[in-house]
């Protein structure tokens, strides 16, 4: 175990934290884990290998479209699916999500084919060196893009107007609705949110590390331990969790193998949820 | 938590019977179908018995998924969990044991239920989304176990000794006893003073703790009893499949055909799950059985259709749309003697 392993290991945990971003925002604002959320991430992954293919664009090129792609799919999923199952009780919220993560995985296979592919740019192969350390600059540029949307996502909910609302949207929603606040329109905007900021870490994640139709699962589970370290709603804490679970993901691989990689997460994720429903750093801005 | 319409079962709307009697009603009547099932297993040829065993296995299968999630409202996507350890433990005793097929699936089934309980410690505590979640990473966790642990052949699996496997009809008969075991259990669940006081904790966990009911005991009870179930359908389906790997044992693809069964049949129903398994079976898993990806896609969109517009599932569907017709008629027929001119 040594240096360089350990820093790009916190530096994947950004990924981490910028994937558990948007899920932490759904689950603060409508209560509700989208266990859907790793498909739109992989989907998002997807759509930039599709671009690549169809108009030979970059990752970086393709992001913008496949934010906007992503964002005005969240929005539908609320308006058309989410909205009425949410009515129906947590039970519908839980089906309903869980049948499309199905869906999509299904989708994707048939698509792309279930075999492992990534996205190619210059940067997935490049590092630059600082002291001893050998950064890979992908991670790096992940990392900073997480601690950047974070910033932004604070500064949003605490400091704008937009923000506030929300947050009264989240805290209390018939209060919220007699006030004058268009609640469904406020939920769906939030999901769109979530969508984009899912579509973000997915074009970085298929850049860093890969991805297949069935890499939706290993994702949710990481983002849900991210939210429910970093406290449901708290953004800085999600950033913080994040990077902490990219450290402790890359420990165990090195003391363990890469054999025993998605057992250590799982059980981390089992130790958590035991140890912390709450979170280490309690609600946040939600 | 509000009552639902996804949640809320038809029968707890206004029992005819009073609660025991309609119970063993509903005992006798599945006497009488398992026997109807025995004598189809006589009359019909090899494909009624291989057929027939696969579904009682996944009827056993919904109806455990179903007593968890529908009875008391825990939503677990650990089914495979369960099926996995259980079939895991019956190859093992068979093949390094020498033991036979029963006994071995009679451990498969406590170690089922043992892993049941030691689970329900952390995750009880946890509910819905968080319970859901939990089942999830349990079951990934213990397919990446198993794919990396050299006692259980790592990712090349294990098999049960093919001398050992019983014939085509003691298979048609372990896998009806299996399936009415399983609905018996919902059924001795769902009309009786524990099956009301699980509608109870359901419904409102904190109100039925207020009202005395032990809620933490209960659950207990019913996630170690389903555990169970799913252990006795795994012993079925390894004996079955007779080899098979820790990424098939352990895979979401047992959660998503009991949820697909139990959601299109009607969650929170004795009937209901059965249904369900068999236009599950019937319709997607022996159709589509060479195209897995097209057979994942349908029923992935069948649970975003099913809870979206038929959220209460199909067979209350069926009973509503069916009293309504009858209602209809009576009026009808009522209306029509009324306007009718005297005949004398």
């Amino acid at each position: 175990m040594n240096a360089t392993t350990l820093v790009n290991g916190a530096l994947e945990g950004g990924l981490y934290a910028l994937v558990a971003l948007g899920l932490s925002l759904v689950f603060g604002v409508l209560r509700l884990i989208n266990l859907a959320h790793g498909v739109l991430v992989i989907g998002a992954a997807y759509a930039a290998l599709e671009l690549f293919e169809l108009f030979r664009l970059g990752p970086f090129a393709a992001l913008p479209i496949v934010i906007v792609v992503a964002a005005v799919f969240g929005y539908l999923l609320q308006r058309l699916m989410l909205t009425n199952l949410l009515l129906k009780g947590p039970e519908a919220g839980i089906v309903g999500t869980f049948g499309l993560a199905v869906l999509g995985e299904a989708a994707f296979a048939a698509a792309f084919t279930s075999n492992g592919v990534s996205l190619q740019s210059s940067l997935a192969t490049s590092s630059f060196k600082i002291g001893g350390v050998t950064l890979e600059m992908v991670l790096v540029t992940a990392c900073a893009i997480a601690v950047a949307c974070a910033g932004a996502l604070q500064f949003g909910l605490k400091r704008t107007r937009a923000g506030s609302v929300l947050r009264a949207a989240a805290k209390d929603p018939s209060t919220a609705e007699l006030m004058g606040i268009n609640v469904r329109l406020v939920f769906a905007l939030t999901v769109a949110l979530a969508a984009a900021l899912a579509a973000v870490g997915g074009v970085l994640y298929g850049v860093s590390t890969g991805f297949a139709p069935t890499s939706d699962t290993s994702l949710l589970l990481i983002a849900v331990a991210v939210v429910v370290v970093g406290g449901v709603g708290n953004i800085t804490g999600t950033l913080v969790a994040g990077l902490a679970m990219g450290l402790v993901q890359a420990i165990s691989v090195s003391v363990f193998g890469g054999g025993y990689a998605d057992f250590t997460v799982y059980v981390l994720f089992f130790v958590v949820l035991i140890a912390r429903p709450k979170g280490l750093f309690g609600q946040g801005a939600l | 938590m509000a009552t639902t319409a996804l949640s809320r079962a038809p029968e707890s709307v206004a029992p005819a019977l009073p609660l025991r009697r309609r119970g063993i009603a509903a005992l006798g009547a599945l006497v009488l179908a398992g026997a109807a099932c025995l004598a189809l297993g006589e009359v019909g040829g090899a494909g009624v018995l291989s057929l027939g065993t696969t579904l009682f296995a996944y009827v056993a299968l919904a109806q455990a998924w179903n007593i968890l999630g529908g009875f008391s409202g825990q939503m677990s996507l650990g089914v495979g969990a369960f099926v996995g350890t259980s079939a895991y433990t019956m190859a093992l005793t068979m093949t390094r044991l020498g033991w036979s097929w029963l006994p071995g699936m009679v451990a498969g089934m406590a170690v089922a239920g043992s892993l049941s309980a030691l689970l329900a410690f952390p995750l009880l505590r946890l509910k819905g989304d968080y319970f859901a979640v939990g089942t999830l990473a349990a079951t990934l966790a213990l397919d990446a176990w198993f794919d990396n642990w050299s006692f259980v052949n790592k990712s090349m699996g294990v098999s049960v000794p093919i001398q050992a496997v019983p014939g085509q009809t003691e298979m048609y008969v372990i896998g009806l006893v299996v399936a009415l075991f399983a609905v018996g259990s919902a059924i001795v669940m769902r009309w009786s003073t524990f099956g009301v006081r699980l509608l109870a904790i359901r419904e409102d966990d904190l109100a039925a703790r207020l009202l005395g009911v032990n809620v933490s005991g209960y659950r207990l009870v019913v996630m170690v009893v389903s555990g169970m179930l799913i252990g006795l359908a795994g012993g079925v389906f390894a004996l079955s499949l007779v080899s098979f790997v820790p990424d098939g044992m352990f895979a979401m693809s047992w959660t998503i055909e009991a949820l697909v069964m139990v959601v299109i049949g009607g969650m929170g129903t004795v009937i209901g799950p059965i249904v369900g398994a068999v236009a599950v079976y019937y319709g997607i898993t022996t159709e589509l059985a060479n195209f897995p990806t097209l057979s994942l896609f349908f029923e992935g969109g069948l649970l975003l259709v099913i809870v979206r517009f038929v959220p209460g599932g199909l067979w209350p569907f069926v009973v509503r749309t069916a009293r309504r017709s009858l209602e209809w008629c009576g009026t009808a027929i009522r209306s029509a003697r009324a306007t009718r001119p005297p005949s004398s």
